[in-house]
């Protein structure tokens, strides 16, 4: 996994690219949990996300409650096919919020 | 098209892809339709993420491996998993519930929503686990 991260105004995006799985969670913790904590709204891009388990779900639950936390929000936005198949799976896509 | 292939990986997060990479080339050669093949690896992945999570827990790094052999006779498809981690209680073997949003506990959810059975037997020598995963392919 790669990430790279943008700021725009309030908004910091965070482009996250490959595949995440639980060898990679804790460096998508680490990118985005601080920007989330720093009362920012964070955008997750998934487009280049090919592949999500649910380690990657995980991630995206303690963003969306941390923000919460936070008075912000995460969205998640541009989610590939295969990813959006795992959050639906998990019957997700009303709790996240999905662009 | 029958087919029998096995492989074994270290018990580590770091193998996980190597996970995905060798049951996504044993499914293209059974020729599965893209999203069946998708399903079937994030099942496969998240048994074995379960052998290194909760098999191994608490133990930083092992030389031990784990094999996973990947079996279609007659249209059944059985993925054997086989470790020598903590021994399962199969009973304890529960997903969380999904209206209780947390992070975790959604691994084996999605092994029983893709697979038609998921049951440990109890009767491969030298292994602690041998979990047996199946579905049928239409």
């Amino acid at each position: 996994m790669t990430y790279k991260v943008t700021e725009e105004g309030n908004v910091n995006t965070v482009f996250l690219n490959g595949e995440i799985d639980m060898d990679v969670t804790e460096k998508a913790k680490e990118v985005i949990l601080p920007l989330v904590e720093s009362g920012k709204e964070v955008h997750l891009n998934l487009k280049d996300v090919s592949y999500m388990d649910s380690s990657g779900i995980s991630v995206l639950i303690e963003s969306h409650q941390k923000a919460l936390e936070n008075n912000t929000k995460v969205i998640v936005k541009e989610v590939s096919k295969s990813v959006l198949k795992v959050i639906m799976m998990a019957k997700l896509e009303q709790i996240l919020n999905l662009e | 098209m029958n087919i029998e292939e096995s492989k074994d990986f270290l018990v580590s997060t770091a193998s996980l892809k190597e996970v995905r990479v060798f049951s996504r080339e044993v499914f293209e050669k059974l020729k599965l339709e893209q999203d069946l093949k998708d399903e079937l690896v994030l099942a496969i992945a998240e048994a074995a993420q379960n052998i290194v999570k909760h098999g191994y827990k608490g133990v930083d790094s092992t030389t031990d491996r784990m094999q996973i052999k990947i079996s279609m006779k007659d249209s059944e498809l059985e993925i054997g998993f086989f470790d020598k981690g903590k021994a399962v209680v199969p009973g304890n073997v529960q997903h969380r519930k999904l209206d209780d949003i947390k992070p975790g506990g959604l691994g084996t959810f999605f092994i029983k929503q893709i697979m038609d059975a998921a049951v440990f037997k109890k009767d491969e020598k030298g292994w602690v686990n041998h979990l047996v995963l199946t579905k049928k392919i239409s």
